[in-house]
């Protein structure tokens, strides 16, 4: 789902729960003695529980299948990239990068390709968000030193990508930032 | 009954986490600002002040919880006032430790001090063993107490009863509560995650005197961070209900809630959901077990169904065509009760990994967690604050004080939560002291989110002088 949707979604749900819970307050407001509602209000959850469930159930098999480690598992990238995060920079190189001898290099994707990013960082925790050209969060992963994180992606859109840092890493973290080109 | 001991520590515990909470929202609001261009802070300072902020909310309304609940478990059994105290001092001494590694010692490796973070120090060296002495002195105090709760409720009950078992039978012969039973799952919650901080400052103090022959796996310690961290985070929450299960009915004057099947089995599977829930911290570290990722994902949204499924429909249902004398204190416990839910939708949202790749770290998180906090937990600890404070003192409050307070709390709450959403569904990051050219919306954004955290903090020093004055007249009456 893309962030609008989501947001969407949210506030569709934040108003229904906003009006059921005016409707129970006003309905107490209303209401009369003697009194119609249950004495011992910790009983009777039966359907309540079951229609949560349900609508829980049918979230879960549809959104698990979106997830991130089961896309694009039986492609071979087109495009290898390896990205070693440090304090305050991304090394992006299409090489392997040597930790003592880190070098970068200029990264072009080809569009519609298939490419894997991995991802390692070569100090503390960092974050590898890519933002698309209209300045929008498409997909995202960790960068953690002892490991290495492998994202795969296909770029529909030509043009400039940021990577802003996404995991708080100190006193320049706003400013770690990197870019690619789609073509 | 309770002593007047109890009284006195309870309110003592108020004035002090009220004091702290609105030194925690000044630093929030400062944050705000800065991300708004209306003062300029340098980095540090905005960092310092976001770890502060972050581990000082965690801290007190973590406290205020137990506080709570320790005064109204006094109605069941009888518990440790020695306790109380050490648990306050340590509290205290602990947080004013945390502020000088922040505030003097400029330590910023967030409230979540992600390995290693700490070690890589750009900040007086001290300030990193002060900031884990500080996080040891917190977790002990709060460790004696919990544990003294728990011992207090099985000197009464036995272990099935705590966990209301015998409640899966019909007609059982004892009753167990429903307050005992969400105090004995949650304090069970709170210290299985105090012992793994304490496993986390170990290993971490470890590599600290070893000169490096020791050095921890960063997946482990990020596991334990959240572990801790989220585990916290949510049990908070749940000392909150339990406080609501015990006053909603009696502070609305109706018959007093019990304990069946249904209210049993629920809460003991949030114990289980609520321990392995924080899997969804690490949905985008692709290097974990993909295993671990879906238990997170399952036990996040079957987290929802125990907790906030009985709760919220039971909390329906008393209200539903009931004549309720309504009250601040029951208002505060209705509203927090939806705060809660929305809050919980947004979590629910977020903890769906193919939602998380784009929500993960932006503003969205703290959108959420904001919205079952600061329209959520806070306000079921304050109707408990305001519900104790009455209690002593004469009511002085008019319907139209009510109506005011709570209308001003509304809208400076609902205002800076729906910007933080915004920002979230528009990719802004999370704790960035400023935002680049390119995601310049954020700036605006925050501006307004200053503005209305301004309008929120104006309720919680209404709150603040009402409560706390009554608190004192407590606090110092012979009897």
């Amino acid at each position: 789902m893309e962030q609008q949707s989501i947001l969407l979604l949210f506030l569709v749900l934040m108003g229904i729960a906003i009006i059921v819970f005016t409707y129970v307050y006003l309905s107490s407001k209303k209401a009369e003695p003697p009194k119609l509602g249950m004495s011992n209000p910790l009983k009777k959850r039966f359907w309540f529980m079951l229609i949560l469930s349900v609508i829980l159930v049918i979230f879960i098999s549809v959104t698990i299948p979106k997830s991130p480690y089961y896309l694009f598992t039986n492609e071979t990238p087109a495009k290898v990239v390896h990205v070693s995060a440090m304090q305050f920079m991304f090394i992006m190189s299409e090489k392997a990068i040597d930790p003592k001898k880190p070098s970068r290099e200029a990264i072009e994707i080809p569009v519609n390709k298939l490419v894997e990013f991995r991802v390692t960082s070569l100090d503390v925790n960092h974050g590898f968000g890519v933002y698309n050209p209209e300045d929008r969060l498409i997909t995202q992963t960790q960068a953690m030193p002892g490991y290495v994180n492998r994202l795969r992606y296909k770029f529909s859109e030509p043009g400039t990508y940021n990577i802003f840092c996404l995991e708080y890493c100190g006193m320049a973290h706003q400013v770690m930032r990197s870019s690619f080109i789609v073509k | 009954m309770e002593s007047i001991k109890m009284r006195k520590i309870t309110a003592i515990w108020i004035i002090t986490i009220l004091t702290l909470f609105i030194v925690a929202i000044v630093l929030a609001i400062l944050m705000r600002m800065n991300q708004g261009g209306m003062i300029v802070q340098s980095p540090v300072t905005f960092y310092v002040n976001m770890t502060t902020h972050g581990l000082t909310m965690i801290g007190i309304w973590f406290v205020a919880g137990m506080a709570a609940i320790n005064y109204l478990m006094d109605r069941y059994v009888k518990t440790s006032y020695i306790v109380n105290v050490i648990a306050l001092v340590l509290t205290v001494i602990g947080i004013l430790l945390l502020w000088t590694s922040t505030f003097v010692g400029k330590f910023h490796a967030a409230w979540t001090f992600l390995y290693p973070l700490p070690f890589k120090v750009m900040w007086a060296q001290w300030a990193t063993p002060l900031f884990l002495i500080s996080l040891t002195v917190l977790t002990i105090g709060w460790l004696i107490w919990s544990l003294s709760l728990m011992a207090m409720i099985l000197k009464k009950y036995t272990i099935s009863q705590s966990f209301a078992w015998q409640h899966f039978k019909k007609n059982p012969k004892v009753e167990t509560p429903p307050f005992i039973l969400i105090s004995m799952i949650t304090l069970i919650g709170v210290i299985a995650c105090l012992f793994a901080a304490v496993l986390l400052v170990v290993l971490l103090f470890a590599e600290y005197f070893s000169n490096g022959a020791f050095v921890n796996d960063a997946l482990l310690m990020k596991n334990l961070t959240y572990f801790f961290g989220h585990t916290i985070a949510n049990e908070m929450l749940y000392l909150g209900l339990a406080v609501i299960y015990e006053l909603f009915s009696e502070v609305s004057e109706r018959p007093k809630w019990k304990t069946t099947w249904y209210v049993a089995l629920g809460w003991n599977f949030t114990l289980v959901f609520v321990l392995t829930a924080f899997f969804h911290h690490l949905y985008m570290d692709f290097v974990q077990p993909e295993g671990l990722q879906i238990v997170g994902l399952l036990a996040s949204y079957l987290a929802s169904l125990p907790a906030a499924g009985v709760t919220v429909f039971s909390v329906f249902i008393a209200v539903y065509r009931n004549k309720i004398k309504w009250s601040l204190a029951n208002l505060l416990f209705f509203i927090g009760i939806a705060g809660w839910v929305i809050g919980g939708l947004g979590a629910v949202i977020d903890a769906t990994i193919s939602n998380n790749i784009v929500l993960h770290n932006t503003l969205w998180v703290p959108a959420h967690f904001h919205t079952y906090n600061a329209l959520g937990n806070v306000l079921f600890s304050l109707g408990f604050f305001y519900w104790f404070s009455t209690k002593f003192t004469e009511k002085i409050n008019s319907k139209m004080f009510t109506k005011v307070t709570l209308a001003i709390l509304l809208i400076g709450g609902i205002g800076f939560l729906l910007v933080f959403y915004i920002a979230g569904a528009d990719s802004i990051p999370r704790r960035y002291s400023t935002y680049p050219a390119e995601l310049s919306i954020g700036t605006s954004l925050a501006w307004w989110g200053a503005i209305f955290a301004t309008v929120y903090l104006t309720a919680i020093l209404i709150f603040f002088l009402n409560i706390s004055k009554r608190c004192l007249k407590i606090l110092f009456s012979p009897s």
